[in-house]
């Protein structure tokens, strides 16, 4: 038995590696997977999709490469499909229409893996060795993180869909597809406690439950080297909604039960559960197995088809937004912007993924394809700096956003459109701000 | 109280870990293999059961009368590659770790990267919960915690009251005398990496009743499960289950008292202070086992 201990130890040592690679942070949504990927690090998709057209006002000519990675597996992957599927739609669409510079757009696009250690040396690959025209950003914060050095190495416009954590986004060519202002710890807190204001005092206590991951971590407590910027933690109290509760947890963590029962203990009146992907759900679920029930949840970027997954159990659950297809909002817009949610529709449920609305990362990922598109031909060519500088002067015109502009005084984040939206009857609804909302919030259930 | 109900929740929860150790557990001990490929056959379990109660309608439970069989057979398989190419005990984790990443990937292409939960019609379960007196008992991992008992009592008479049982001991503590015997250690194997296959089925199946899948979901598992290996004793039938337990409930109590950030922490320490004190774990089994 004691020749077994070395073994035991290098397994052990082998092990918390993985367990510790095996973490994922970042920007929750559900998801959809073509199951077509290609396994970490390789090419998954390098196509104009729609033969380039030679009728007249197609595109012609040698294709425009975009290089760029997605986390199609690994743990980010349930979220970073759906990237990969608005994408290709996208890119399927502007072949299919006058392309890129009148150009096709061929869209290189690698599996990271949702490896933050490779995101680095997979850009340098795609622009040093490959030598794509353009490159978009991966999904997910940290990666995003990673690739920006490279762009701003080689000087590369880097648009990127997901990144909330504005602060830290320094390269002045890099544009946020999705804004939260260029304060989302002071924005998303006060967001919340204006519309808990509208609920005429009803709720007075919270329970903040928080992913120890960098941008929940962000918006519940600030930077993590300087404690002196608020955040949810300052924020709430000063508005008046005592913390009852205040409970980080670990990504991956597993223990929701015990979660719940500090929760029951402390009995607030709002749980708020900045976490990501599944870990409302998993939350939610403990709770409903103690027999609490909070009168009100919020969950800041939870993975929606999973929330909605559960039925009556998470009816009344608010969430954070910056697009939802409630036909009311698609009634107000533009006929395309039906048209592109059926057929984002249409793949996803080809796909055979659970949840097929066009939103919030749907919505991230055509605004960030449409800032690199706008800013290619606004510039007039595949110069960078003239793409980045067309930006910076004219802003970007988006389907699912309206026009935005990019101050690098606040590193290109702009003015966030972001709304709460609720589970209401089984879908998801915007219930705020009053003037967006499709349906008034709903106040503590009984 | 809260604390109480803290350990409740873990201990049951790690019962289920255990349960996922067992099979690993028995493998390494007295096959000499240490079988990633187990946490594959777990996933894959997981997958099929929500695939066939979705889809055909099977009640979740019930679905292990198709799985269990299907993954013997694929357990009973990759043990008899590794005895086909006398796979050593080292290159046994490299190897199965190929085939976790295989597996992963197979998963990913078939079912998609997204979750997949059944829904509350077809898995009433999941919100179900016993309460005796002031204490919660959720379904899920009570039913983990009733299959966990029931495997280990099961493997613990096999080993000891069981021919087929006292020779994989003895194959466990010297390979060569024990073939000397007359021991067909080959068709042992096979059995019982068939048997721990079977339990990876169960296992899956009660994943899948208590929580959505991914196919990274191995990944998340692993570090404790081998936690709990090695804190149980390699081989050590009902040291796995108590080592579940233990880890399950120390971890809950330590969450609830200090924050969930903690658990992996005192539970990882637990396992370096075992390695240097107990390394062949922390309970003790009868002399010959």
């Amino acid at each position: 038995m004691r020749r077994r201990a070395p073994v035991a130890s290098l397994i052990a040592a082998l092990l918390l590696v993985i367990t510790a690679c095996a973490t994922d942070d970042t920007g929750g949504s559900t998801t959809v997977a073509p199951g077509t990927t290609g396994g970490p690090g390789t090419t998954v998709a390098s196509s104009t999709t729609e033969a380039p057209s030679t009728t007249a006002g197609g595109p012609s000519g040698e294709p425009i490469v975009v290089g760029g990675t997605l986390a199609l597996t690994g743990g980010l992957g349930p979220t970073g499909v759906i990237h990969q599927i608005a994408g290709q739609l996208f890119v399927d669409r502007l072949n299919a229409s006058t392309g890129l510079l009148g150009r096709p757009v061929e869209w290189n696009l690698v599996d990271d893996a949702s490896d933050g250690a490779r995101i680095a040396e997979l850009y340098e690959q795609l622009i040093s060795q490959d030598q794509v025209d353009l490159i978009i950003g991966p999904y997910a914060t940290p990666n995003i993180l990673a690739a920006m050095p490279v762009a701003e190495r080689h000087g590369y416009v880097l648009p990127q869909h997901t990144s909330v954590l504005a602060p830290a986004m320094t390269y002045a060519c890099q544009f946020p597809g999705w804004s939260i202002g260029p304060e989302p710890n002071v924005f998303i807190p006060n967001q919340l406690a204006d519309a808990l204001d509208s609920l005429g005092g009803s709720v007075s206590t919270v329970g903040l439950v928080t992913n120890e991951g960098g941008s929940t971590s962000f918006v519940s407590y600030g930077p993590a080297d300087n404690p002196d910027v608020p955040a949810t933690d300052t924020i709430l109290p000063e508005r008046g909604y005592e913390i009852v509760a205040d409970i980080p947890y670990p990504i991956g963590n597993t223990e929701w039960g015990s979660v719940a029962t500090d929760l029951q203990d402390a009995d607030p009146d709002i749980v708020v559960i900045n976490g990501l992907g599944l870990e409302a759900n998993g939350l939610i679920e403990a709770m409903n197995q103690i027999g609490f029930d909070p009168p009100m949840v919020f969950a800041l970027f939870p993975a929606p088809g999973a929330v909605l997954s559960l039925g009556d159990l998470t009816d009344g659950v608010v969430s954070v937004s910056i697009f939802e297809p409630n036909e009311p909002i698609l009634a107000d817009m533009d006929p395309e912007a039906r048209e592109i949610t059926e057929e984002f529709s249409a793949r996803v449920e080809e796909a055979g993924l659970p949840y097929t609305a066009f939103e919030t990362q749907a919505a991230a990922s055509w605004n960030t394809w449409e800032i690199l598109t706008q800013g290619v031909e606004g510039a007039g060519s595949l110069d960078q700096q003239a793409i980045c500088d067309y930006l910076h002067e004219n802003g970007a015109d988006l389907t699912f956003t309206g026009h935005v502009d990019f101050d690098p005084e606040v590193n290109n984040y702009w003015p966030t459109t972001q709304v709460l939206k609720q589970v209401q009857g089984g879908e998801w609804v915007v219930v705020w701000p009053e003037d967006s909302a499709v349906s008034p919030l709903q106040g503590p259930a009984g | 109280m809260s604390e109480l109900q803290a350990a409740i929740f873990g201990a049951l929860g790690g019962s289920l870990f255990g349960l996922m150790a067992l099979g690993l557990s028995m493998g390494w001990g007295f096959l000499k293999n240490i079988n990633l490929a187990h946490f594959a056959m777990i996933l894959l379990g997981g997958y099929l059961t929500v695939d066939l109660a979705t889809n055909l309608g099977m009640s979740p439970v019930a679905t292990i009368v198709i799985t269990a069989p299907l993954l013997f057979l694929v357990g009973a398989l990759v043990q008899a590659g590794f005895e086909r190419f006398d796979v050593s005990e080292f290159n046994s984790l490299l190897i199965s770790y190929g085939l976790l990443i295989i597996t992963v990937q197979v998963v990913t292409n078939i079912w998609t990267a997204d979750y997949q939960r059944m829904a509350p019609d077809v898995n009433p379960l999941a919100a179900e919960s016993l309460r005796i007196g002031p204490f919660v008992f959720p379904a899920p991992t009570l039913l983990a915690a009733a299959f966990a008992v029931a495997l280990v009592v099961l493997a613990q008479f096999v080993l000891e009251k069981t021919y087929a049982g006292r020779a994989l001991q003895a194959f466990g503590q010297d390979r060569q005398i024990a073939s000397a015997f007359g021991i067909d250690h080959r068709m042992l194997g096979v059995l019982l990496a068939g048997a721990s296959g079977a339990s990876a089925a169960i296992a899956g199946m009660l994943i899948a009743v208590g929580e959505p899948l991914i196919p990274f979901s191995p990944f998340e598992w692993i570090g404790r499960v081998f936690a709990i290996v090695i804190l149980g004793g390699i081989g050590n039938v009902k040291g796995t289950l108590y080592a579940g337990l233990l880890v399950g409930a120390v971890s809950g109590v330590v969450a609830l008292a200090w924050g969930p950030s903690a658990s992996p922490l005192v539970v990882f320490s637990l396992v370096v202070l075992a390695l240097v004190f107990r390394p062949q774990g922390l309970f003790p089994r009868k002399a010959g086992h």
